[in-house]
């Protein structure tokens, strides 16, 4: 795609003088027997929208609660702007927090909310009227004022939470599932919302959520994390499009994983691979990123969207297979189809939509071919 | 409207009706009746054997003539008076004792807190008499607590409480606490931990967290266990009776004298009569708050 | 008051038969031998269910209520002439009572100013009130000359004020109360007249503020664990802490004096109520009650005097001859009786003790 106008690019992560907002080193939390946190390295740079994005239970929330204070690590330091903040409480902490229910103060209106904080550092009266006018003309809720918490909707709730949370400027803001109790139009709204506002504020957010395609959509990168432990630190789009396990790659977005075992070339790029998955079918042809041994047992991840479906097997494409429809799936601008091979394997590849369904060219039975390229998919070392 | 309906909602109307409604009318009519030596010891007696006449004559015979008295005797005003300042100084010692124990149940760890409950329930078991006189078999001269001070060489002479106001608020304190704990547990217990987790990073400390959130979140369990010490405490007689010394003047006492000393069940039932009205305030505003909690409730 | 709730377990001595007669009976705690009651039982086959209260105005609300189930009941005099206007009581029928030949002329002369003619009520028991002293802290405090048999031991403010440190409890009995202080006053005690009967109350109030408590039952255990160490209370009663002190051995002696200006004598006095289910019975069970050995039996038992002369010859030594209990001659002679207050007059008189009490 072409870009109208030249970007900046905002990626201090690739920049070695770059020097970080939040150091985590070594972060071990332990609850009793359980680990929630295994020896986490972290680095968060300032004006960055970052992701944690894992599962319930993989220790997010609780990485998110120690860089607020309220749980100390086990073992590791953090550092926040170059402060070792072990010892700092969590009201002492140029951080601030969106709870997942919001916490609002129900006895206080949605003014005295946002006031709050500030009025926490005694700051001046005039200080709190003008801070607070500005936190509610950010978040559009200027009519809400004085309204008390139980008598505006769920997503006002969220916009307050937010305000509140941003009103002392804090250099780091946590937001633990802030669009979790949103329904799903609302928080598609609120995830442009929330880009916006990081941006105009120039906060650095730090966002926990199970949800990829939240993560995917408003962070700058995102952290999978699993069972406590790091899994892949990367942009959205590399995430997607360059896991750097089964994990990531299953994770994120549908993947169809061909596991088998590996030769090199014969032909083709640097680095080119053959991968036999199943009996009677033709090997993969693949590009991985390193060269492979001979005979190494690997995962192949290839995304549906990355293989299109026909009657005919594509020439310009590398790889084929042939195999029946079994199920289809019609989402509107998008179909999946689900297709069997002879060995039983199943397929997913998706097919945009371009013409109207009564024209729509496959249906249930038919014998089709799958046709992707040889740089389509990723080749993943078990 | 259907059979089914109606029974569910005549059921507790006729419960109320037959326990409440009658009995307290019994008692009106009796304080607009006037005392007489004879079974039962007041005139006129409903009668229905004479017909209509009977009836007239019994509405013809009846006054207002004991709630006159009541204002004329200063005694009945000064016992409402002291009744309501004993409540009042007892529902505040109440609430003094029982938001620190509410509140730690409400932050002890789950699987205490079943149990933390039925602590505070269970002297609900035994006999509330049992429990009084428990009292005083600790609080008196001779009693365990003054045997336990003296051994202790802490005190010479026993200390006098039984039979004193402090006893009185010992008694009132001890006996309707869970009232007080109960409400406010509930009130802190519904409460999201993440309040004052949110009060404290926006940069309050750990106690101003709780002056600015944990009190002011626990104020309706706080109202409403006030009321429940409040009310009752008002027409309180036992503890008082059996607790207290001879000076302390409540209602509750002064009721039981007109009514059993002077067998003057008129001015007994207007004295009730009285007490009720009196009681009906609080228990409006009790109502209310009740109401506007459930309101607000999420 | 509520304190009968505790110990007034209905002592129910299951009959053998089922559906058998059955006679309840209401009397003061306290007040009898419990093997008279199996006694009772046995001679006549009715299942006797027994009730207590600790104090007349109890049992007369229930009284006035009507039906309150009772065959028999044990009121004091005064409250009993006030009842039997009421209209509460039926006649006694003597003729079905034969053991009534036994009763005391000394005794039923004076009841017959409650109840004239004796006609609805014989007597149980009678006593005197006075006062109960613990020896040793009366002497401790006052010194040996302690006027511990005159009344100005509880109405003189000098002594009281020195009493107060070991305690002095009082009944809560205007009735009782305020014929003392008018005695001690040496105005009639038995006056109806509002303008006498306000005299005591400056009496009462001068020693208010030294007596610990005014309560009718509960000077009997703190008399005899030492919590006080002067009642003026009932003759019977501070004999049972006496008693009762003796027995614990905790070095408490109880004595009990009747003052030497007069003591109040009352009667407490059997009758049936109009209402009663089973009016036969309720004969029965006083006629067993007025027979010489059983009477004696409960006197000897609970240290109260009774109405009954043939059952002196049965009684211990201890109990005839304790002038606390049976006073001489002389002493009864200075003994007074008071009759029930007209409604106006009691009113004015609670009202007093009420403004004594509490100040108010």
């Amino acid at each position: 795609m072409a870009q109208a106008k030249p970007k900046i690019v905002f990626d201090p992560w690739n920049d070695p003088k770059a020097k970080p907002l939040i150091e985590c080193r070594g972060i071990t939390k332990r609850f009793g027997d359980f680990t929630a946190i295994d020896n986490i390295d972290l680095n968060i740079y300032e004006r960055e929208f970052f992701a944690l994005l894992g599962p319930s239970g993989c220790g997010k929330t609780t990485l998110m609660r120690m860089l607020a204070g309220f749980e100390a690590p086990s073992e590791g330091a953090i550092t926040i702007d170059g402060q070792n903040v072990a010892d700092v409480p969590p009201n002492k902490r140029a951080v601030n927090m969106m709870f997942q229910s919001y916490a609002l103060f129900p006895h206080l209106s949605v003014w005295e909310n946002i006031a709050f904080g500030l009025k926490r550092e005694r700051a001046s009266k005039e200080r709190i009227e003008e801070r607070v006018s500005e936190m509610l003309r950010l978040t559009r809720l200027e009519k809400f004022a004085r309204r008390k918490p139980h008598q505006i909707s769920g997503g006002q709730r969220q916009r307050v939470a937010l305000a509140r949370s941003l009103a002392k400027a804090p250099k780091l803001l946590l937001l633990d599932e802030p669009l979790g109790a949103l329904d799903k139009k609302l928080r598609q709204d609120t995830q442009f919302e929330l880009m916006d506002i990081q941006e105009r504020t120039g906060t650095t957010f730090v966002i926990v959520t199970h949800d990829q395609e939240e993560a995917m959509t408003v962070a700058s990168r995102v952290a999978v994390m699993n069972n406590g432990v790091i899994m892949q630190v990367a942009t959205p789009a590399d995430i997607y499009e360059q896991p750097n396990s089964v994990y990531v790659a299953d994770f994120i977005g549908d993947v169809n994983i061909l596991e088998g075992n590996a030769s090199p070339g014969p032909d083709g790029p640097e680095n080119a691979v053959q991968i036999h998955y199943a009996e009677g079918e033709p090997p993969v042809r693949a590009v991985a990123n390193a060269p492979i041994a001979q005979g190494s047992r690997v995962s192949y991840a290839i995304r549906p969207e990355k293989i299109s479906v026909g009657f005919e097997p594509d020439p310009d494409r590398a790889n084929h297979a042939q195999g029946r429809v079994i199920d289809i799936a019609y989402l509107g601008n998008v179909s999946t189809y689900r297709v069997e091979l002879p060995g039983g394997k199943v397929i997913s590849a998706t097919m945009t939509n371009a013409r109207r369904l009564e024209r729509r060219a496959f249906t249930w039975e038919d014998e089709v071919w799958l046709s992707w390229t040889q740089t389509a998919g990723i080749v993943l070392e078990s | 409207m259907n059979l089914r309906r109606f029974i569910l909602i005549a059921v507790p109307y006729l419960w109320l009706v037959a326990l409440f409604l009658v009995p307290f009318l019994i008692v009106v009519k009796i304080s607009f009746s006037s005392a007489a030596i004879s079974m039962p010891p007041y005139t006129p007696t409903f009668s229905l054997t004479q017909g209509w006449a009977g009836i007239e004559n019994f509405f013809s015979q009846l006054s207002v003539d004991n709630f006159v008295f009541l204002t004329q005797d200063d005694l009945y005003w000064k016992a409402y008076l002291s009744s309501l300042q004993i409540a009042a100084i007892s529902t505040v010692l109440t609430l003094i004792v029982a938001y620190p124990m509410a509140y730690g149940m409400a932050r002890a760890p789950d699987e205490w807190r079943p149990t933390l409950l039925m602590l505070v329930i269970l002297p609900f078991w035994t006999s509330f008499l049992i429990r009084v006189y428990s009292w005083m078999g600790i609080i008196s001269d001779q009693g365990l607590l003054n045997q336990f001070l003296m051994w202790l060489g802490i005190i010479a002479e026993p200390l006098h409480i039984m039979n004193t106001s402090k006893a009185v608020y010992l008694g009132i304190v001890y006996t309707y606490l869970p009232f007080m704990i109960l409400p406010i547990y509930a009130a802190l217990e519904k409460m999201d931990d993440s309040l004052g987790e949110a009060a404290v990073d926006l940069g309050a400390s750990r106690l101003s967290s709780f002056w600015l959130v944990t009190v002011p979140m626990s104020r309706p369990g706080v109202i409403a266990g006030c009321f429940l010490v409040f009310i009752p405490a008002i027409g309180e007689y036992v503890i008082p009776q059996l607790l207290g010394g001879s000076n302390t003047l409540m209602i509750g006492k002064v009721l039981w004298t007109e009514f059993f000393s002077n067998a003057d069940w008129p001015l007994a039932s207007s004295v009730a009569v009285v007490l009720l009205l009196i009681l009906i305030i609080p228990i409006m505003l009790f109502q209310r708050n009740q109401q506007k909690n459930e309101e607000a409730g999420r | 008051m509520f304190k009968t709730l505790i110990p007034a377990t209905l002592i129910a001595i299951s009959g053998t038969m089922a559906a058998a007669e059955e006679v309840h009976v209401y009397n003061w705690s306290d007040y009898i031998d419990p093997a008279l009651l199996q006694k009772f039982e046995d001679q006549t086959g009715i299942k006797l269910v027994y009730d207590v209260f600790d104090s007349n105005e109890v049992l007369e609300t229930k009284l006035l209520s009507g039906s309150s189930g009772y065959d028999v009941v044990v009121p004091t005099g005064s409250f009993l002439e006030r009842q039997i206007q009421a209209g509460v009581f039926q006649k006694l029928d003597y003729s079905k009572m034969p053991n009534s030949k036994y009763l005391w002329d000394k005794i039923k002369e004076r009841t017959a100013q409650y109840d004239p003619g004796n006609q609805y009520a014989v007597n149980y028991m009678w006593g005197t009130t006075g006062i109960g002293i613990n020896d040793e802290k009366v002497k401790e405090v006052l010194g040996a000359d302690a006027p511990v048999d005159s009344l100005s031991l509880v109405f003189d403010p000098k002594y009281m004020k020195k009493l107060q440190s070991c305690g002095v409890m009082m009944l809560d009995a205007p009735t009782e109360m305020i014929p003392a202080a008018l005695r001690y006053l040496g105005e009639d005690p038995n006056s109806k007249d509002p303008k006498v009967i306000e005299k005591a109350e400056p009496v009462l109030e001068a020693i208010r503020p030294y007596v610990r408590k005014f309560n009718s039952s509960e000077y009997i255990n703190s008399l005899a664990n030492g919590d006080i160490c002067v009642a003026f209370g009932w003759s019977g009663d501070i004999l049972q802490a006496r008693d009762r002190a003796a027995e614990a051995k905790n070095g408490v002696t109880i004595s009990y004096h009747i003052p030497k200006e007069g003591a109040l004598m009352w009667f407490d006095m059997m009758a049936i109520p109009a209402d009663a289910p089973n009016p036969s019975g309720a004969e029965k069970f006083i006629n067993f009650m007025m027979d010489p050995e059983n009477i004696a039996a409960a006197s000897n038992y609970v240290n109260y005097a009774n109405g009954n002369k043939e059952s002196q010859k049965y009684l211990d030594k201890s109990v005839i001859d304790d002038p606390a209990i049976y006073p001489p001659a002389a002493t009864m002679d200075n003994l007074y009786t008071v009759t029930a207050y007209p409604p106006k007059v009691k009113r004015i008189v609670t009202r007093l003790w009420t403004k004594v009490k509490s100040g108010t």
